[in-house]
């Protein structure tokens, strides 16, 4: 490495120095609204950064990372969700009684986390990142430590997800036992030049356990309700955006030449197909009668994971648009959920109930305007970034010939409809009679920060915009 | 210059978005301002487009914003395509637009939803915009669907008044049939010629099979009869009337429900394929534009005879469109869109000035409060009844009529057919300027505004030399109009008329003159009232075709809807829900929030994919 590799890290390494420096800060003095400041500050340098590492595209920096495109393009997204996170954790922790400022410093670190995982050419640095984002979540989750849900949901996510990490290491060793490196390049030269290789399959599988874990792809997806229901809401936001991204990434990143090159009938093909269907399948199954507005989005992201898991077996260029597209339509789609329900909960009391939102439309018309929006993204209706990313998906299905796929994606996404139809209805009914209009917080004269305010309006012009405007954004896309 | 031409669309969309984002906070004045600036100001940029075309045609000009997906051939763009036709519709759209517009400034002041009124005026301008300036199917059929939409709304503007609701919900269910029809023919199109593209198509269409050219077109029409209003989907525009009058004006009279006329023109070439589909459409204009006079005749809802009299009048577009008269029927649409909005802006002031009544035989004397306006619903009337030589709707009428006998695929009996409607026509306008304006005089409020009179004003001026643009030969045979649209829209084979031109003109003439002189002793000497009951009757109830679709249609239906409700068919999806809901209770019982079951499925899980892994 040198000096002049630097530039293209700046993103990352912004972020991670305003850790260091909000860890200074906090020893001279504790401010809730100052942290997020500087935190926000950071998140915002290191978009802006983006630009001097986009000018310095697809060159390897170390071993263990390499800057392109889709390096770039990921790390915009997920810088992306980490502001908005901050933005809406302001809001939502104002109530909280304990110190506040160490929930900058940690989503910051996660953050970073993501990011190397996001750009990472090296087992070492996935593992790394990896950890850095998995302990950060386990405190963020529980960081209300006064609450005994968000408690019990940090260490159900810390038992499992060790687990899962001890899955990753152990296949990490099993193909370094194979291939005597730790470089994804390597991996694929092996994986191509002996396809039935059982010790280095067996290795891959177990790392796809872990990541599979992350994603929460069937069967690995029991943590995904308890914890999307026992994590404050920012956090459950994080999980769903951040986390997910960040692992899909990886997943991209290692496998996607794999699966490329092997032929469609592959061992590794089937065991993707497989969790492809069981996801979007037990995903949307799951879904169905839940009451639960974070269950349900747990269950919801479940499939969507199995809907980009779709783009993904397909590969080809069709893919490389598609996987990227669908995720900056989920992700803006899942904060602008969260973001509505974030503003309308505190720590003490959450909005979680679909029925705590019957008749939000009669109370918060703008809130509501954004929830549907949000939640016809995610069901897939034109007009809306869901649809295009979920058409670009479909796209590359067919031009690979998975009809399996595309048929079981067309076919759940129909019961998919009906869940996030029911909630919308819900939004617009109103409010039953004799029964309290609406529970206390939405009683409380509920005044909107500026800043919030703003970060809706900003996700519900990406939503429209990347629905019927995707030129400029395909444009960004073309990964080299 | 022409690059200005997405601001046509964007221009009233934005006021839309504006009014229906940020217009509450705003006082009632800037919203006012807002809906009519917008409006003007796309009117504006039509007229520089007018102009800098007039300097410099450049045949044709695209303008491509973005192109919303891209899957093979199926690109459709956000893309607009001006050519003389799309100008003159254009024109139309924005200039009357924004006539109506400011009238509405001054008839919609005291009403409380003023924002929502204008919010949806300026969204229907926009698609409207959007449906004439489309370069492609799927942006045609977005504006198409706008301005239904649009419709729907606005009828039902008053929405506390239960009937309001139903004549919109009807106009909304009747056009939705035709619509189906639209974009069936629509995908036809692209499966057959492989695009979506207007101008491609047109020019593949020669390479349609008889058949498929057939379908299409038959398709296309089925979406033209709904939307204008036609047999046998023209039930729907008499209810329509009880949106607000300055929507019946915009809407229902001047530019959406032209809208099937304007699509015939534009696909041409798909129709000059089909000769079967094209003397359909002449047959239907021609009956309905007969019923419509008649029932017209009939009506004692002033606005209710000015809906007959829009039906009746576009089925002469029809029938000249189905005789292959293009541009004369984009003339008449012209000349008509000035009369009809003058007509229905002036039957507005009368209507407020009476405090809402509507009844023709309950008006009378009102050329003394109402002088202004008697004279622009008098110049109105004349255009409508074609008075010989000085009006638009005397050109515009008789150029059709001369076609529709002369063209190859005219024949005598549609000539026949439009002299005695045009004739019919007469009456009726008269019968109603003498209604309203003669006789005993009843109690009026005056109303003076320059928010009226210079719309109506203006409106007059171009019902009367708005027809010099298209002169009949033994005129001068000045036809600067036909000029401009033959690039688009051809002319018509046609016999050689000669002295038989001479001997149609005067019989257009004698149809005008013979029908007011009709109206003026029934009406005005002897004020005779249709009775309430035979042929009176039917012909008010618009030739019973509301009580046959309710026998032949709802009521059969809604039968066998109740007779379904435990079905088969129905016992299939339910056992689906059902199956799906016991799939997930038994998954959500596997969320038992465990920790250590979660761990045991997870080793389960990769133990499961080693196993697979194994096997293979």
């Amino acid at each position: 490495m040198t000096w002049a590799d630097l530039p293209a890290l700046y993103p990352m390494l912004i972020p991670a120095a305003t850790a260091v420096l909000l860890l200074l800060t906090l020893t001279v003095r504790r401010d809730a609204r100052l942290a997020a400041g500087v935190a926000m500050a950071g998140f915002i340098a290191g978009l802006l950064a983006l630009a001097a590492s986009a000018a310095e595209l697809s060159h390897p920096v170390t071993m263990l990372l390499t800057v392109d495109r889709f390096a770039v393009v990921f790390w915009g997204i997920l810088l992306f969700a980490g502001l908005l996170v901050s933005v809406f954790a302001v809001g939502y922790f104002r109530t909280l009684r304990e110190p506040r400022e160490e929930f900058y410093l940690l989503w910051l670190l996660a953050v970073v986390g993501a990011m190397v995982m996001a750009a990472s050419a090296h087992f070492a640095a996935f593992f790394l990142g990896l950890e850095l984002l998995s302990v950060s979540l386990y405190v963020l989750i529980a960081y209300p430590r006064m609450q005994s849900r968000a408690v019990e949901a940090g260490v159900k996510y810390l038992i499992l997800a060790g687990a899962s990490s001890a899955f990753v290491l152990f296949g990490m060793a099993l193909t370094y036992a194979a291939t005597g490196t730790l470089t994804f390049a390597e991996l694929f030269t092996h994986l191509t030049l002996f396809p039935g290789d059982v010790l280095l399959l067996g290795g891959v599988v177990m790392i796809l356990v872990g990541v599979g874990f992350k994603l929460a792809l069937v069967p690995f997806h029991f943590w995904t309700p308890d914890v999307y229901e026992g994590a404050p809401l920012p956090v459950t936001a994080a999980v769903a955006t951040v986390s997910k991204g960040a692992a899909f990434a990886l997943l991209t990143r290692l496998l996607l030449g794999v699966i490329q090159a092997q032929p469609g009938h592959s061992t590794l093909a089937v065991i993707f197909t497989l969790l492809a269907l069981a996801s979007m399948i037990v995903g949307n199954l799951l879904a169905l009668a839940q009451g639960n507005l974070k269950r349900l989005l747990a269950y919801s992201s479940i499939a969507n994971m199995g809907y980009a898991l779709t783009a993904f077996i397909a590969g080809g260029d069709a893919a490389r648009v598609a996987i990227p597209y669908f995720f900056a339509g989920y992700i803006v789609a899942v904060l602008a959920a969260f973001g509505v329900m974030t503003q309308l909960s505190t720590p003490e009391h959450e909005l979680q109930e679909v029925e705590d939102y019957r008749g939000l439309a009669w109370r918060y018309p703008w809130s509501a305007a954004l929830l549907t929006v949000a939640l016809l993204s995610l069901a897939g209706i034109p007009l809306t970034a869901g649809f295009l990313g979920k058409f670009f998906v479909l796209t590359a299905g067919m031009a690979a010939g998975r009809w399996t796929l595309v048929v079981t994606l067309v076919l759940t996404s129909g019961l998919g409809l009906y869940y996030y139809l029911r909630v919308i209805t819900a939004l617009y009914q109103a409010p039953l009679e004799g029964e309290q209009p609406t529970p206390p917080p939405l009683h409380l004269p509920h005044r909107l920060s500026v800043l919030t305010g703003l970060a809706l309006a900003v996700l519900a012009a990406l939503l429209l915009l990347l629905g019927v405007y995707p030129s400029p954004v395909l444009h960004l896309l073309a990964w080299p | 210059m022409f690059s200005l031409l997405w601001l046509a669309p964007t221009l009233p969309l934005a006021g839309f978005l504006i009014l229906a984002t940020v217009g509450a906070r705003l006082p009632r004045r800037v919203n006012t301002a807002l809906g009519v600036g917008s409006v003007g100001l796309a009117a504006l940029v039509s007229l520089l487009l007018a102009a800098a075309w007039a300097a410099a045609p450049p045949g044709a000009y695209t303008q491509t914003l973005w192109t919303w997906l891209h899957v093979g051939t199926f690109a459709p763009g956000i893309t607009f395509y001006l050519d003389p036709l799309a100008l003159v519709m254009l024109l139309v759209v924005t200039g009357v637009g924004f006539l109506i517009h400011v009238y509405a400034a001054w008839y919609m002041q005291d009403d409380p939803s003023i924002r929502r009124f204008f919010a949806y005026m300026n969204l229907f301008v926009a698609m409207m915009v959007v449906l004439v300036l489309a370069d492609n199917l799927p942006l045609l059929y977005l504006g198409w669907e706008g301005v239904g939409l649009c419709s729907y709304l606005l009828i039902g503007f008053w929405y506390r008044e239960p009937g309001n609701v139903k004549a919109a919900m009807k106009a909304f269910l009747i056009t939705r049939i035709g619509d189906t029809a639209l974009i069936i023919g629509l995908f036809l199109l692209f499966a057959q010629l492989g695009t979506v593209q207007i101008q491609a198509l047109l020019a593949a269409a020669p390479g349609l099979t008889p058949a498929a050219a057939t379908w299409a077109a038959a398709l296309l029409l089925g979406g033209a009869v709904g939307k204008s209003a036609q047999l046998p989907l023209q039930t729907w525009l008499p209810d329509a009337m009880a949106g607000p009058t300055p929507v019946s004006a915009l809407i229902h009279a001047a530019t959406m429900v032209t809208a099937g006329v304007y699509l015939i023109a534009r696909m041409h070439g798909i129709f000059t394929q089909a000769p079967g589909v094209m003397t359909a459409v002449a047959v239907i204009g021609a009956v309905t534009m007969l019923m419509a006079a008649c029932s017209a005749l009939a009506q004692r809802d002033l606005k209710r005879v000015l809906a007959y009299s829009t039906m009746s009048q576009v089925g002469m577009m029809f029938m000249a469109l189905g005789v292959g008269a293009w541009t004369a029927a984009i003339f008449h649409f012209m000349t008509h869109a000035f009369f009809k909005a003058l007509l229905f802006l002036g039957a507005g002031v009368v209507i407020h000035a009476l405090g809402g009544e509507q009844d023709v035989t309950k008006m009378g004397g009102l050329r003394k409060t109402l002088p202004g306006v008697y004279w622009a619903l008098l110049i109105g009337a004349l255009s409508l009844a074609g008075f010989p030589f000085v009006t638009a709707g005397f050109y515009s009428k008789d150029a059709i009529l001369y076609l529709s006998w002369t063209a190859a695929r005219g024949a005598p009996w549609l000539w026949a057919l439009g002299w005695f409607t045009a004739f019919l026509t007469a009456v009726y306008a008269f019968r109603m300027i003498f209604l309203v304006f003669h006789g005993p005089a009843v109690q009026a409020h005056p109303v003076r505004d320059a928010r009226v009179s210079v719309p109506l004003g203006i409106l007059a001026v171009l019902s009367v030399i708005g027809g010099f643009v298209l002169l009949p030969r033994v005129l001068g045979g000045f036809a600067p109009f036909a000029a401009f649209l033959r690039p688009v829209l051809p002319e018509p084979p046609q016999r050689d008329g000669g002295i038989f031109e001479v001997v149609l003109l005067a019989a257009s003439a004698v149809a005008s003159l013979g029908g007011i002189g009709v109206a003026y002793l029934l009406f005005a000497r002897r004020r005779t009232t249709s009775p309430d009951a035979g042929l009176a009757r039917f012909w008010r109830q618009g030739w019973g075709f509301d009580a046959l679709y309710d026998r032949l249609v709802v009521h059969p239906y809604l039968w066998l809807a109740q007779e379904c409700r435990h079905d088969v068919v129905d016992a299939f999806y339910h056992g689906l829900a059902d199956v799906c809901l016991m799939l997930n209770g038994w998954l959500s019982a596997l969320q038992n929030g465990r920790v250590r079951w979660y761990a045991g499925a997870l080793v389960a899980g990769a133990v499961l994919l080693l196993a697979l892994l194994v096997w293979r």
